[in-house]
């Protein structure tokens, strides 16, 4: 299978602004008078750690709280900055559909489940890349994903835009960067450095 | 300061020093007053202006102080402190020397002590921060109004308002006429902007006017240009339709364009004589002084017709189909059936050709079809664009929920490949053609039957709910006189090429295209229910049924299908009646001789053997009165009845 990379930028907003948002994406993206396409999305992340490699590897299983039947099993690498040059994040992406059973069969693999949190929010496409503004929450009892037992982590929400494509598809993020510049007073999608973010919480 | 100093002067030896400026009040008007005492009879008097009080004086003089200077320019103090400084220093120089001035000295001392405490005043009000004191300007009184001088300078600020307002109103009065002057490049480039895409480059406008936004994969990109247009045309006119705005199309979309679907029967091979460039008769020239809009509309139609036929024709060249598509310069043309031929012709005039005077061909068009060439088009743009959402949102964009859960739901192979087919324009529009063929073709031929058939109708009832490959209708069969009592209905679907017939037992049947299978069917069918209407009557009359069949295996063979056959026998069993009815033959009754007709018996006298049956007979019907084969039958069951009957009593 030939290995998948995802190029994306990632925003915020502030829950004010989303409205704004939201018609300045209708506008600009694909099926501008078809309905709005929201989703919702149970992840859990799951952990194995391995005696010889430091950082344990991390598989993430995320199924839709809308069609409960698709599941589906993902691998993310590490997000690399690159040089100025590139326009985008990019990370190796593996993702395929699985059954509903795929946790309890990680489980067996010896996974441990790490943490688990709900995304909600809306979805948006133009050719082949993908919008998404989301906002996440994050789960008091675990395993149980109704409305009154999920709370938001804070108020903003998060903007992202991807495309996964084979490697080697430089062309692709100066798309990603000329649409990135349309959105640009609302919402400044940016490379944010992910070592930053892990440096800070250690 | 005018006060006398007088005060101040200590007890023993008063020297009363009086500083006094020259009071002289200024003579504020002079009078001429009538007085009888005088030398000329009247008096000079001089009014003076009232002198100013002490406050008023105070006031005058502290107006002219500003406090609000900066502390530089504190250094250079009023005038009169200074003075007072430099008097004090004289003073202070002569002091050991002029005792008898010491009391002077003590009385600019303490004035000097005051100077210094209104110096101080002074510094700590006027200082920066202003935070200990402050002192605000005392309002002097306004002085006594002078009516004419106030009148003028009122006049002259209004008339120099006036002079504003007005220039500006002229102004206003100037871009308002030309807003009115339609002949305005800007509003019309807004005109054409709220309605296609605009895009400035350099210095020209450039717009689209291709799909390409709406899923649109055609490699023409569509590009126009608006310009200004010039005052006069190249004949020197001026057409005041005309804005001054102009657009340029590309050449390839100049004029105006159609598809042309056309269905016509060929006696045997293709009419390939029909495959050449065709002057549409519908178009004409256009005029290159075409508003804008409907000239833009005009390029994107022949935008669009040129797609649909380069897509119909890739498809065309590239199909596997049994049979051969034939592609020609701007027509297509394939074989929907045998001896039914469908083309589908790209017109395109580009209106600059010369007026030719060339035959005039009856142009056939099917525009149901060329309507749905436009919506499958429309139809694959829409698919190219419009992907589900993917959910989890993670998920692959592009693929059906159907698709992505292939993997997990093991789908094998064939059932991937079936999922994944997808059927061609050109595929899809044969299959609408056929089906619009056949669907015709139907209800000629039972319009065709009902219209000949008299003796039972027929009533055909077409259902509304169909599609553009299928549709159905129900056939209902009925003798006139009987038809509450008892008909005969099928029901034919009629689908892309073969019809599938529901018969009232539910048996199923599948017809080809072939009109003669329908035919027969239909006969076949009547010959059913006039059998059924004659099992009907004899019920009702008594008669009784000894024997039927739907499928009779003697006699000679029907052209199509079955003969089917009833054997009735009469109320007192006298009389046996048989009936044949085939789907050619038609319907025949037979009636078996009876004994006591045949009075030369000679071998068997005996009674009992009248009852064994002889030769049958046909009935002629046509010497019967009755409107139709039913109340002919009836006829011939009552006579029976009541001829035994009446023979019998």
């Amino acid at each position: 299978a030939p290995l998948t990379t995802e190029f994306f930028l990632q925003g915020s907003v502030m829950e004010n602004s989303l409205e704004t948002l939201v018609n300045r994406l209708k506008g600009l993206c694909d099926n501008a008078d078809y309905q709005q396409e929201s989703f919702q999305d149970h992840e859990m992340v799951f952990h194995i750690k391995n005696t010889s490699v430091p950082t344990p590897l991390v598989f993430r299983v995320r199924h839709s709280l809308v069609q409960t039947e698709c599941w589906s099993l993902r691998y993310l690498g590490h997000a690399e900055v690159g040089d100025k040059n590139r326009p985008t994040l990019v990370r190796s992406y593996i993702d395929c559909p699985t059954s509903e059973n795929v946790a309890q069969f990680i489980g067996e693999l010896g996974f441990r489940m790490d943490h688990e949190f709900v995304v909600k929010g809306f979805y948006f496409h133009k050719g082949r890349m993908k919008i998404t503004v989301s906002k996440f929450y994050k789960m008091n009892q675990p395993g149980n994903t109704t409305n009154d037992t999920i709370e938001t982590v804070c108020p903003s929400y998060l903007v992202e835009l991807s495309v996964v494509t084979s490697s080697g598809q430089e062309a692709v993020g100066d798309d990603m960067k000329n649409f990135a510049e349309q959105l640009k007073p609302l919402v400044t999608l940016e490379k944010t450095d992910h070592r930053k973010i892990q440096l800070a919480q250690t | 300061m005018a006060a006398p100093y007088s005060q101040f002067s200590p007890s023993p030896t008063p020297v009363n020093v009086c500083v006094e400026a020259v009071l002289e009040s200024q003579i504020q008007e002079v009078r001429v007053v009538e007085k009888p005492d005088a030398p000329d009879g009247h008096e000079i008097q001089e009014v003076y202006v009232p002198p100013l009080s002490m406050s008023e004086n105070l006031t005058k003089l502290a107006q002219k102080i500003d406090f609000y200077k900066d502390e530089s320019d504190e250094k250079g103090k009023p005038t009169s402190e200074g003075e007072k400084e430099e008097e004090e220093k004289t003073g202070a120089a002569f002091q050991p020397s002029l005792w008898p001035w010491d009391s002077v000295r003590t009385k600019l001392r303490t004035s000097l002590t005051e100077m210094s405490v209104l110096l101080d005043i002074l510094n700590v009000s006027s200082s920066k921060e202003k935070r200990y004191m402050v002192l605000d300007p005392v309002q002097q009184n306004a002085p006594d109004p002078k009516l004419a001088v106030q009148l003028m300078s009122k006049r002259r600020a209004l008339q120099s308002a006036a002079s504003v307002l007005q220039s500006g109103a002229e102004r206003l009065r100037k871009s308002h006429a030309e807003i009115n002057n339609k002949n305005d490049f800007h509003l019309e480039l807004l005109n054409v902007r709220q309605k296609w895409r605009l895009k400035k480059t350099g210095t020209s406008i450039l717009g689209d006017l291709s799909y390409r936004s709406v899923g649109s994969r055609y490699m023409h990109n569509g590009v126009f240009e608006v310009v200004k247009s010039s005052d006069l045309t190249a004949e020197g006119e001026f057409l005041a339709q005309r804005g001054s705005l102009d657009v340029v199309v590309p050449t390839e979309l100049e004029g105006g364009a159609y598809i042309q679907v056309e269905v016509k029967s060929v006696p045997d091979t293709m009419d390939l004589t029909g495959a050449i460039l065709r002057v549409p008769s519908g178009i004409g020239p256009v005029r290159s002084e075409t508003y804008w809009q409907q000239k833009l509309e005009k390029a994107q139609n022949v935008l669009f017709c040129k797609e649909i036929f380069a897509q119909l024709a890739r498809e065309a060249v590239q199909s596997k189909a049994s049979i051969p598509h034939l592609v020609v310069g701007n027509q297509i043309i394939t074989n929907v059936f045998p001896g039914i031929q469908l083309s589908i012709v790209l017109c395109h005039s580009t209106g600059k050709e010369r007026e030719k005077k060339l035959p005039q061909y009856k142009m056939d068009h099917n525009h149901v079809l060329e309507h749905s060439l436009h919506q499958l088009l429309r139809e694959n743009h829409f698919k190219n664009i419009n992907f589900p959402a993917p959910h989890p949102v993670t998920a692959l964009v592009g693929l059906t929920k159907k698709r992505r859960l292939a993997g997990p739901n093991a789908l094998s192979r064939k059932q991937l490949m079936d999922m994944s087919d997808s059927e061609s324009m050109l595929d899809q529009i044969i299959k609408q053609t056929k089906h619009n063929v056949l669907r015709l073709r139907t209800m000629q031929t039972i319009d065709g039957i009902a219209a000949t058939l008299s003796d039972p109708q027929l009533t055909v009832h077409w259902s509304c709910c169909n599609s553009s490959t299928e549709a159905s209708c129900r056939v209902i069969i009925t003798s006139q006189g009987y038809d509450l009592r008892v008909w005969h209905s099928f029901v034919i679907i009629i689908g892309v090429d073969s019809l599938k017939v529901i018969i009232k037992e539910g048996r199923v049947f599948f017809l080809s295209f072939e009109e003669k299978e329908l035919q027969d069917f239909i006969m076949w069918q009547v010959s059913q229910h006039q059998i059924s209407v004659s099992q009907n009557l004899a019920r009702l009359m008594g008669w009784q049924i000894m024997s039927t069949s739907t499928a009779m295996g003697v006699s000679d063979l029907e052209s199509s299908g079955t003969a089917s056959s009833l054997i009735l026998a009469a109320p007192n069993k006298e009389r046996i009646l048989a009936i044949k009815s085939g789907p050619s033959s038609g319907i025949k009754v037979f009636l078996q001789q009876s004994q006591k007709d045949n009075k030369n018996r000679v071998i068997l006298p005996d009674d009992k053997w009248q009852s064994v049956g002889a030769d049958y007979q046909q009935v002629d019907l046509s010497k019967f009165e009755g409107r139709n084969f039913a109340s002919k039958l009836e006829l011939l069951l009552a006579t029976f009845s009541h001829d035994l009957s009446s023979s019998s009593s």
